[in-house]
């Protein structure tokens, strides 16, 4: 009979460093808000931002810049899948989905998982790309 | 927990200990899932931390010299122990001219090469030309209207001469004496002290490496090497050599040279100024110049290894000369010539010589030390042996490696046979220049010869390399003669027919034609010399049966007195016996007084296609093969 696992919860600092004014301690992320974060800062660093790690990170600020175009898309999709699969145990990844609006040159990336070993329902992050000049 | 290790030079490992802070020490839980926050800040501690460590190991590696790696930092480490590195040396030339002084109208009785520049190399020599300079006047007088500038010596480089003011005021008062070019040959350093600018007089000062002798009127300087290989003079302080006064004009002259670049030129253009006596510029009429000597001796700036590996050895020795290594740390230091020193006591001998040190110099140039230079190494050595030891200065005694290589090549990989074969000889002539192999107690590492073939090119597939050891017998012709040659290294004993030796073709008083000298052993340690003449090349006849003797485990041959008429061989003039064997061990050693040298010109390369790997032929059914041992049927040495 496998084991159980227990998640005894996850706790992550906030990139704000403000004060959480009831316990004047640093304001801390919990469970599934530490993990989308975690999530989302996977899918927006780039290789060789993190020292001595190269391959942790996508190209998509890069893939940003390419055609507009399907193609893009599903590599965009392609990455984010790689990357969360890697280096996010904490998640079973259900699906991306990556859809293209022309109009403003954005991409609408929705992620679906869920948290294993803690009892909520599946989770979906969902946030745009976009080009920056 | 505390966090301890913080010395980590590996960031990998740096993050874990901080982890594992994190982990006993705090309720933040995220720090082991890349994406985190937590993970990112620990990511720049953990660099912070790295780049910290790396920039303290470096700083303490700096600071001692076994382990620091900038020159100017290894060099003040040196001169903390009193050591000076050796500096650029600037390549020497011997020329003559003459100038025909018949034409001229204003009769003088003496001609002036003024100092500074007198020639320049003829022709672009690689891709720099160079100028060569003497350093004082030369005069010399008309004879029968001829003005002859018979060998003189010129120097590579320029001429530069830097002025300081002594002075003690304002910013001066901590005043430095820098001379601002690097690439300086020191030992062309003048120094000349004159009193102020309204007196014309100047004394020359000259350079002291330490302060044995010197006084407080001791006309003296000394010099360090600073950054940027750029050298700095310290005048004496009034107690150790006499101290500078106000308004002191120091004159420094120095040749700025292109060291080792300079050598072997020969060729020179005229470029000099000549003046007579009445002080009138001669420019025409001068003939060509003729090198007796082409340019040589000059030098590179010490190296970071030299320096550290010398530094040690002059400061343990003290200035004096007692054990066999004081000997070895001095003589580069008395003559800088020196690329490599063997020194070993009399009492190693076979017989003993007690009292004695026997020294042994290969120099940079050439294979041997003139008797003058022994001459004066030997009165130089005096200041610093010990009383009751001789130093004996011997001359080099060298053992030829020869190899015999055949490399295979995959074709599909290379553009052919003679460009593996090139790079394969430029990769063996480096390596028979190399400081490994140039050196005394030195060692010819087969396998790593065998890597240097086979990693000259992709294409080569494998090498099969036999080697051979040689000396030289240098034959006295017309005398009867004993002879001891020793290899230092065991003989290979292959067939106890004989024949093991080889050696090149001479004439013996009493029997006509040209002999050969070779061995047949008595067991695998020892066998007898005899000689044979050859009726065809691998037909032998025996004329001598017992010429001498060989011990194969020592590597010494030994040859009854012999009376020599003549050698097929010689250098320089001087008639040779090559005589070769192969060696019990393919690493083959230089001890004591022999130097090895891989001879190239006496080996073969040879390079076949490797048909297994290039594809051709998969079952190796034509596949040519070469032995790993000495052919037994060569029975001389062409």
């Amino acid at each position: 009979m496998p084991l159980e696992r227990v998640s005894q919860g996850f706790k992550d600092i906030s990139m704000s460093f403000q004060v959480n004014p009831l316990n004047l301690d640093l304001i801390a992320l919990k469970n599934e808000t530490a993990i989308a974060r975690s999530i989302r800062n996977l899918v927006l660093t780039s290789p060789g931002e993190r020292f001595f790690n190269e391959d942790l990170g996508t190209d998509i600020s890069t893939l940003l810049f390419e055609n507009f175009d399907f193609t893009t898309a599903d590599l965009i999709k392609d990455q984010v899948g790689r990357i969360i699969n890697r280096y996010e145990p904490r998640v079973d990844l259900i699906g991306v989905e990556v859809d293209s609006n022309p109009d403003d040159y954005t991409y609408n990336v929705s992620i679906s998982y869920k948290i294993i070993g803690v009892d909520v329902l599946p989770q979906k992050l969902s946030f745009a790309l976009q080009s920056v000049r | 927990m505390s966090l301890v290790n913080f010395t980590n030079l590996d960031f990998d490992q740096i993050k874990i200990s901080i982890k594992d802070y994190l982990r006993s020490n705090s309720n933040f839980r995220d720090y082991d899932f890349e994406g985190s926050n937590l993970s990112q800040i620990i990511d720049v501690l953990a660099y912070n931390t790295y780049i910290s460590s790396y920039n303290a190991n470096m700083i303490s590696n700096e600071v001692f010299i076994d382990s620091a790696t900038l020159r100017e930092n290894v060099v003040s480490l040196a001169r903390n122990i009193g050591y000076v590195p050796r500096s650029r040396k600037a390549s020497r030339a011997r020329i003559t001219f003459f100038i025909d002084t018949t034409p001229f109208t204003n009769k003088s009785t003496t001609l002036t090469l003024k100092s500074g520049l007198v020639c320049t190399s003829s022709s672009r020599f690689g891709d720099q030309n160079f100028t060569f300079c003497i350093s004082e006047d030369i005069t010399v007088p008309i004879v029968n209207n001829i003005a002859s500038f018979d060998d003189i010596y010129i120097y590579e480089g320029s001429y530069i001469t830097s002025k300081f003011t002594v002075s003690s005021e304002g910013s001066n008062s901590s005043q430095r004496y820098i001379l601002n070019n690097a690439n300086i040959d020191t030992s062309s350093i003048r120094v000349l002290i004159q009193d102020g600018p309204l007196t014309t007089n100047r004394i020359k000062y000259n350079v002291s490496e330490n302060i044995l002798n010197i006084d407080s009127e001791s006309e003296i300087f000394f010099l360090q090497e600073i950054e940027d290989q750029r050298y700095e003079l310290i005048f004496g302080d009034g107690i150790f050599g006499k101290k500078l006064k106000e308004n002191n004009i120091i004159e420094c002259s120095y040749l700025i040279t292109n060291g080792e670049n300079g050598n072997g030129i020969q060729s020179f253009t005229f470029a000099g100024r000549i003046l007579d006596n009445n002080g009138n510029l001669i420019s025409d009429r001068i003939s060509l110049i003729t090198s007796s000597e082409s340019s040589n001796g000059g030098n590179e700036i010490e190296s970071v290894s030299s320096i550290k590996n010398y530094s040690t050895r002059i400061f343990s020795s003290f200035n004096r000369a007692v054990t066999a290594s004081d000997y070895e740390a001095l003589i580069p230091k008395i003559y800088p010539e020196t690329q490599s020193v063997s020194v070993f006591g009399g009492e190693d001998l076979d017989p003993p010589q007690f009292g004695k040190v026997f020294i042994t110099i290969k120099p940079f140039h050439g294979p041997f030390l003139s008797n003058t230079i022994k001459n004066n190494l030997k009165n130089l050595l005096r200041k610093y042996s010990v009383a009751g030891i001789v130093p004996q200065i011997l001359d080099l005694k060298y053992v030829y490696v020869e190899y015999n290589t055949t490399a295979y090549y995959n074709e599909n990989k290379s553009s052919g046979a003679n460009e593996v074969g090139s790079l394969i000889s430029k990769n063996i002539e480096q390596y028979a220049k190399s400081v490994e192999l140039n050196k005394y107690g030195a060692k010819f590492k087969y396998s790593k010869f065998q890597k240097i073939v086979d990693d000259s090119d992709d294409s080569i597939t494998s090498n099969i390399t036999v080697v051979s050891i040689r000396r030289d017998l240098r034959a006295s012709i017309n005398q009867f003669s004993s002879y001891e040659i020793c290899y230092g290294n065991s003989f290979h004993v292959g067939n106890m027919n004989g024949y093991n030796i080889r050696s090149s073709g001479f004439s013996v008083k009493g029997i006509e034609g040209v002999v050969y000298l070779s061995d047949i052993p008595k067991n695998t340690t020892e066998g007898d010399i005899f000689l044979f003449k050859l009726k065809s090349p691998k037909s032998p006849n025996i004329v001598n049966s017992k010429i001498g003797k060989v011990d194969y485990i020592k590597g010494e041959i030994i040859l009854l007195p012999i009376y020599i008429t003549g050698t097929e061989k010689n250098i320089g003039g001087e008639p040779i016996i090559e005589i070769s064997v192969s060696p019990e061990s393919n690493d083959i050693i230089g001890k004591q007084d022999l130097y090895l040298q891989l001879d190239i010109n006496n080996s073969s390369l040879n390079v076949l296609l490797d048909d297994i790997s290039s594809g051709a032929d998969l079952s190796g059914t034509t596949y040519e093969s070469t032995t790993s041992y000495t052919t037994e049927e060569i029975l001389i040495r062409e």
